[in-house]
């Protein structure tokens, strides 16, 4: 039953994959003219030349065997012999599907390499602001539902509207004013404005965490948001319920109906909430590795998309999305693992 | 003939148990519209960004007579000059004046963030309409395009489509439009399909409607409460993108004043001049905040849902 649940996810999610690689393909081909910018209306070229440049870029090709050779069907086909069915390719190399998300227009490094550079960085500082956000907000969230209508739930309520509101570049800015440049004027000792390490002397823990500190904090600051509103409105419908009306009266005490027959079973669709900001963990922090110069991949694509570097974004890009589809993948084989009734709708 | 008179019979609501007599009944949008009015931080929320509208419709006016400055010209003699008589919210590091462009910043964020619900309401309402009440192919054809557009990150989309598309606010609206008409598909098309099942469609189209008509006329009105609170909850979270496209240099660019696109240059300048980080941030906090309180408030009223 479960073998045949996650097959059947599989197959739904390749033409998925199929789409995204087209859309993203079409977008870089919408700018081939730029793909190599102005290169037709190069006055230093003859036009001889200009052939031979697009010859050797592959743009002489069919489109769909451009497609083809960069997904890495075409390399795939001609390994199992049918390179027959490529009428006018040459030149064919592996594409994504062989990991291969080519080669920055800018310095001609491996799209691939830069981005397993730096994906521990981003995800360091994602996981970071998750389990921040996760600590604080269910005890927030439980607070909140036992003490309903309290001052302190109003209190509550009113963070939580507020927080979803505050742009996260300018709440960083803020933070960076006061505990790095104020802090810094007013000899207290103050936290590092911007990156993963202080350069030269720095590297140890301590370092480090002073620098994760403030990113961390701006990142997990809509989660808390969001996901302690959800705890509260989870825990209230949960006890509402009857086995809880059972459990205590059956002299249960008010703790373990709380937080055993509660907030054990509240804390399922917040699993499910949290488990679909994992895609996040590679794009959730792009404007915050921004602000904070934090070396991760939305970093990278925001100086590279600065850049130009048509083909790195657009390789990046394409890495973000198959994890994204990949990782809802498991999201929902774990899940159906969890909770059987899934596997059977 | 009597097929068309019964059909147009029953969509008077003519047809089916008639209202206790002696007790008025109130409509829908009726009721919804007066729950909406109790509720006052709902009311100041709206009021606000009516007064944020006309703000930014006003702009050139505002700039002409009441803060007599020009969002785009320069007075290098007063560069970072703090707030006071001559600029009342000062001045930036090319001596523009900070409250006249925020002024005109109001029209870039209130006129992307409802053109962009506009659009993704439009698209994503049609789409969600037709997959729904077509089913088999059709729904797996539609649905299969918005998870795909649904899984490529929103930003990293954006940055792409920035770069290639170099964006006005029209263009802005239709980047951002392009991703969120999805999750406005998904939420029409769960609800088309669960209205389509009530007796009245069958009612009606055994009487001889056509497709179109039933889509238009019957299940249109039935699942304009669910566009109607996507549509006031997308406004705050897009005006909050737009803002920081804005800010990152993907959205509207300079010289056109923007509330993210000021604090793009504020940033370098905040250690002496800590105004021009500030304001704009809580132009746009406050912008949002309204935007999804007054959100809140139209969920609260129209989700029929929530009753």
């Amino acid at each position: 039953m479960l073998a045949k649940f996650v097959l059947r996810r599989t197959l739904a999610a390749i033409p998925v994959v199929v789409g995204v690689s087209l859309i993203v393909f079409l977008i870089m081909h919408g700018t081939a003219g730029s793909f190599v910018p102005g290169l037709s209306l190069n006055p230093n070229f003859t036009p001889k030349q200009i052939e031979l440049l697009k010859s050797q870029l592959g743009l002489d090709q069919p489109l769909w065997i451009q497609y083809l050779d960069w997904t890495g069907i075409a390399w795939l086909l001609q390994r199992i012999g049918l390179r027959v069915l490529l009428v006018g390719a040459h030149d064919i190399t592996p594409g994504v599907l062989q990991g291969n998300l080519g080669q920055s227009m800018v310095d001609g490094t491996s799209v691939a390499s830069q981005v397993f550079d730096r994906l521990p960085n981003t995800v360091l500082l994602t996981v970071t602001a998750i389990v921040i956000g996760i600590t604080l907000s269910i005890p927030l969230g439980v607070v909140g539902a036992l003490r309903r209508g309290s001052r302190v739930d109003h209190g509550l309520t009113v963070m939580s509207v507020g927080g979803v509101a505050v742009p996260a570049f300018w709440l960083g800015l803020m933070l960076i004013l006061f505990f790095s440049v104020k802090f810094h004027d007013w000899g207290l000792p103050f936290l590092p404005s911007s990156g993963i390490v202080t350069p030269f002397s720095g590297g140890d823990l301590l370092d480090r965490i002073a620098h994760l500190l403030m990113p961390a904090i701006v990142l997990s600051f809509v989660y808390l948001a969001i996901w302690s509103r959800f705890t509260r409105s989870s825990m209230l419908e949960v006890l509402s319920q009857d086995y809880v009306r059972t459990a205590r009266a059956k002299g249960m005490g008010e703790r373990r109906v709380t937080f055993v027959h509660g907030l054990r079973n509240a804390i399922i669709p917040l699993v499910t909430l949290i488990g679909l900001e994992l895609p996040g963990l590679v794009s959730g922090g792009l404007v915050v590795e921004t602000v904070f110069g934090w070396p991760g991949i939305g970093l990278l694509l925001y100086q590279r998309a600065l850049a130009y570097d048509y083909t790195m974004v657009l390789g990046i890009v394409t890495f973000a999305a198959i994890l994204v589809i990949v990782g809802n993948l498991l999201a929902d084989v774990l899940y159906a693992v969890v909770d059987p009734r899934i596997r059977l709708a | 003939m009597i097929d068309q008179l019964a059909v147009e019979e029953l969509e008077r609501g003519q047809v089916g148990p008639s209202p206790v007599a002696g007790r008025r009944t109130k409509s829908y949008w009726a009721e919804s519209l007066s729950r909406l009015r109790g509720n006052r931080i709902g009311v100041f929320s709206g009021y606000l960004m009516l007064v944020l509208a006309v703000i930014a419709i006003l702009a050139p006016f505002l700039s002409a007579f009441v803060t007599h400055f020009d969002p785009t010209k320069q007075d290098l003699q007063n560069s970072f000059l703090s707030p006071g008589r001559t600029h009342w919210l000062g001045a930036d590091e090319t001596g523009r004046d900070t409250l006249t462009r925020l002024i005109y910043g109001a029209r870039v964020s209130m006129g992307v963030g409802f053109l962009t619900v506009a659009m993704q309401i439009v698209v994503g309402g049609g789409v969600g309409l037709v997959a729904g009440f077509f089913g088999r192919w059709v729904d797996g054809l539609l649905m299969r395009i918005v998870d795909t557009v649904l899984s490529v990150p929103p930003i990293f989309l954006f940055i792409l489509m920035g770069i290639v598309f170099r964006p006005n606010a029209f263009t802005l609206s239709a980047v951002i439009a392009s991703v969120g008409w999805g999750t406005v598909a998904r939420l029409v098309r769960a609800e088309v399909m669960s209205v389509k099942n009530r007796d009245f469609v069958m009612a009606t189209r055994s009487l001889g409607a056509s497709n179109m008509r039933l889509m238009v006329r019957h299940l249109l009105p039935n699942v304009l409460p669910v566009m109607i609170v996507a549509a006031s909850l997308g406004v705050g979270a897009i005006i909050l993108i737009e803002a920081a496209l804005d800010f990152l240099g993907f959205g509207i660019t300079p010289p056109t004043p923007s509330w993210g696109n000021m604090l793009t240059n504020a940033q370098t300048y905040y250690a002496h001049s800590t105004w021009l980080v500030v304001f704009p941030g809580v132009m746009i906090f406050v912008t949002v905040l309204a935007a999804n309180l007054l959100g809140n408030a139209v969920r609260d009223a129209f989700d029929p849902r929530l009753r």
